[in-house]
């Protein structure tokens, strides 16, 4: 099952993802990219049902694209992570919703604020200073309850990132061996190693 | 005839028949199309076609009660399943091989599948899952393919074939479809290879294997790949790991059918009977170091034992 | 419920179905093409009828043969023969072998979310003028082979016809090799032998057996006009040509 984690520092927003995509107990693909970068400012990562979460996170991103290109700028963090949960709160009362789960990640130019959302399957959203989906949430969470640092800067934001990945390697039974992590501040968005 | 208008307007005579059908119920939508010279798959051509779908709550669920073996062995009607499938990509294209049984419950349906549909002669797709579901929507997906040439004067992409299979079968997505393939080909980016499944999976990648004995053909295939394969390591490689599934995997077996995808589209390399595999190897082929496959036969003469020196056999 | 109480939950279930047993077989050979079924119809351990056909002449050059449930199996042949109609209404011609066989998968596979539950074989000659046979499942997926057998007893059939027409498991005396096509009197034998055996190690299979054989036009019959009983079908002697052969079954 997929995993991943974000979190919030000083100026910026963490969001890493694993990056396999398996098929009962067989790892099909092993660098498959779950964050998708929706606007200059504003990550997503999704998770969930296979198939769903691909053409979900597609309609997601074409249509905060579309936005972007018809009002020439783009939906702020809270408003885009509100009308992604709609679209999935929308969808959930239809004949066949889309089961995934998301963690928005965003940094708002206008007021110099990162945002972060945590939202499933169900349409739940909140606004938190971390968040995960998956097995990793059981080790993860208490985790980032005794050291996240809201004011920490990147370094130390990464590494407490860095905490959570190795917990989850040193207890969980399967452990996925590689994740994609992105960034996202005042420059916008940009990929680092861990 | 303008068939929108005509299917939509209120005066036509269609429209009168159209009221009689619904008014009377009609078992069965007959179109145009069934009379002409596309009589079989002229109805495919102008869009998805009509499925006739039982009178009760939850298609899907009495759908599952009749075919799905695997929750009930002594449902009626058993959709034939069960296989191995491969392909990698490396430096001299596409290599495609798969196995030709079909098994139906414990019953060996059939050891002469061909599990490689020929879409084009640019594209294969292949066949895990339900043989009817790969065969029926391969096909289609070949309509559709050529009427991209037609329109756009240009080869379809492979990435975009695949999308196109991909999102047709995820609209289906609960009802019970089951295929899980892979559209190999080679366009203007080079050789390519995505894996489709009736979840709607769609993933890009260099090596995949699909079906129940995937796991015994990985083994094989990842051990050997490597991107400087040459042609005949390569086909050799995929021959060999097909063969191990047919070995090591009840549901598969019987045959290899092998396939190569080059710059000048694809070509069908051999079939091979997994026996004979087993004990004579491929025969006099390129890459194959001679002999058979089988554990036996390779370690053959050879032991584990250990004796000092002096002792032992004299 | 009717008096409007809900005093015991219900539950229902839709089966439509039920498997009226029999077995049917197709056998390619060069120039011809055999295509056999028993007639009995049977559910569970009773016998509905003991003259029910399973095996159907489409054209001067095809022939189906349906098993499994059998209400489904004579509204498919129907409408199969319906849609062979309006093309020889369109083109003034039969409908060739292969392209029956795909329409057959179309058809079939417009029922994908709710299947006919019908084993299909199709046979009779191609174009080219050989014989063919082509093996459905109930869904649509189908292949063109030399032989099939299909029905209650194809696990005791199919592996006879293994080793007698493909010859599986035999070795060619040193010096000769195996013919890749029989001569239609071996077939007709190891037909008939098929369902007498059948006969006697499978219930649901007995009563009667009706064999097709289309021989391709131009080629000779290889005698089949001598053999006891045999009745021809085919319209013009000059074109293909469809000979029906009935054999008894034993009846207990």
């Amino acid at each position: 099952m997929d995993i991943s984690f974000a979190l919030v520092g000083k100026g910026y927003v963490i969001v890493a993802s694993d990056t396999t995509a398996a098929r009962s107990i067989v790892k099909m693909k092993v660098d498959e990219d779950k964050i998708k970068v929706l606007s200059p400012h504003l990550l997503m990562a999704y998770s969930g049902e296979p198939g769903d979460t691909v053409q979900f996170a597609e309609y997601i991103e074409r249509n905060i694209r579309l936005y972007t290109i018809r009002n020439t700028h783009a939906l702020r963090p809270p408003s885009a992570a509100s009308w992604i949960r709609r679209t999935l709160a929308d969808s959930l009362r239809s004949r066949r919703p889309y089961a995934v789960n998301l963690l928005i990640g965003g940094y708002d130019t206008s007021t110099h604020t990162p945002h972060l959302y945590w939202v499933d399957y169900l349409g739940t959203m909140s606004e938190v200073p971390f968040g995960a989906h998956g097995y990793g949430a059981y080790f993860g969470l208490s985790l980032l309850d005794r050291y996240h640092d809201p004011e920490a800067p990147l370094e130390e934001g990464l590494a407490t990132l860095r905490r959570c990945l190795d917990e989850v390697a040193k207890r969980l039974v399967v452990t996925p061996e590689k994740y994609k992590v992105k960034v996202v501040d005042k420059d916008g968005v940009r990929e680092v190693e861990i | 005839m303008n068939s929108f208008l005509t299917r939509y307007s209120s005066t036509a005579p269609e429209a009168d028949i159209r009221k009689a059908k619904e008014l009377y119920g009609e078992d069965e939508d007959f179109s145009e199309v069934m009379w002409g010279s596309t009589g079989g798959f002229g109805n495919l051509a102008s869009g998805v076609p009509m499925f006739k779908l039982p009178s009760v709550q939850d298609p899907a669920s009495f759908l599952r009660m009749h075919t799905d073996d695997h929750a009930d062995p002594s449902c009626r009607i058993k959709i034939k399943h069960g296989t191995t499938t491969l392909a990698f990509r490396f430096q001299g294209g596409v290599i495609v091989a798969v196995d030709s049984r079909a098994t139906a419950g414990s019953y060996v349906a059939s050891g002469t599948v061909k599990k490689v549909i020929e879409i084009n002669p640019y594209l294969l797709g292949t066949m895990a899952g339900g043989a009817a579901d790969c065969q029926y929507w391969e096909t289609y997906l070949g309509i559709q393919c050529r009427l991209h040439e037609l329109r756009n004067r240009e080869r379809i992409s492979v990435a975009a074939a695949s999308k196109y299979l991909s999102n047709l079968v995820y609209s289906y997505k609960g009802m019970g479809l089951s295929m899980g393939t892979m559209i190999c080909g080679w366009d203007k980016t080079g050789p390519a290879i995505f894996y489709v499944d009736s979840d709607g999976t769609r993933l890009k990648g260099d090596l995949f294997s699909v079906g129940s004995g995937s796991t015994f053909a990985y083994g094989v295939l990842d051990q050997g790949y490597r991107w400087d394969l040459t042609d005949e390591e390569a086909q050799e490689l995929g021959r060999r790991s097909i063969y191990a599934a047919g070995h090591r995997d009840a549901f598969s077996g019987n045959t290899v059918n092998l396939y190569h995808v080059k710059q000048d589209g694809w070509k069908f390399i051999g079939n091979y009977d997994v026996s004979e595999l087993h004990y004579n190897g491929p025969g006099d082929v390129p890459g194959a170091p001679g002999g058979g496959y089988g554990y036996d036969i390779r370690v053959a003469g050879r032991t584990s034992a250990n004796p000092p020196e002096g002792e032992g056999q004299a | 419920m009717p008096d409007g109480s809900f005093a015991h939950p219900q539950q229902r279930q839709f089966n439509p179905y039920t498997d009226n047993g029999g077995t049917i077989l197709a056998i390619a050979g060069a120039d011809f093409t055999v295509i056999a079924g028993d007639t009995r119809q049977s559910e569970g351990y009773s016998i509905q009828t003991r003259y029910a056909p399973k095996v159907f002449r489409l054209t001067d050059r095809a022939v189906l043969a349906v098993n499994g449930f059998a209400a489904d199996g004579n509204m498919f042949v129907k409408k199969v023969k319906q849609r062979l109609e309006w093309y020889r209404h369109a083109h003034a011609k039969d409908m060739p072998l292969r392209a029956i066989a795909r329409l057959i998968q179309t058809m079939l596979y417009a029922q994908r979310f709710f299947p006919y539950y019908v084993y299909n074989i199709l046979g009779g000659i191609e174009e080219d003028g050989s014989g063919a046979v082509y093996s459905f499942d109930p869904v649509g997926s189908y292949e063109r082979e030399a032989c099939r057998a299909a029905g209650a007893a194809q696990s005791l059939v199919q592996p006879f016809l293994d080793n007698q027409i493909y010859f599986k498991n035999q070795k060619a005396a040193p010096g000769t090799s195996h013919p890749t096509h029989l001569p239609l009197s071996d077939v007709l034998s190891i037909v008939i032998d098929s369902f007498t055996s059948a006969t006697e190690r499978h219930i649901e299979v007995g009563d009667g057996l009706e064999i097709y054989v289309v021989v391709a036009r131009g080629r000779s019959p290889q005698g089949i006009e001598g053999i006891r009983g045999v009745q021809e079908l085919s319209a013009q002697p000059n074109g293909d040509r469809t000979f029906i052969l009935r054999r008894e079954l034993k009846k207990d």
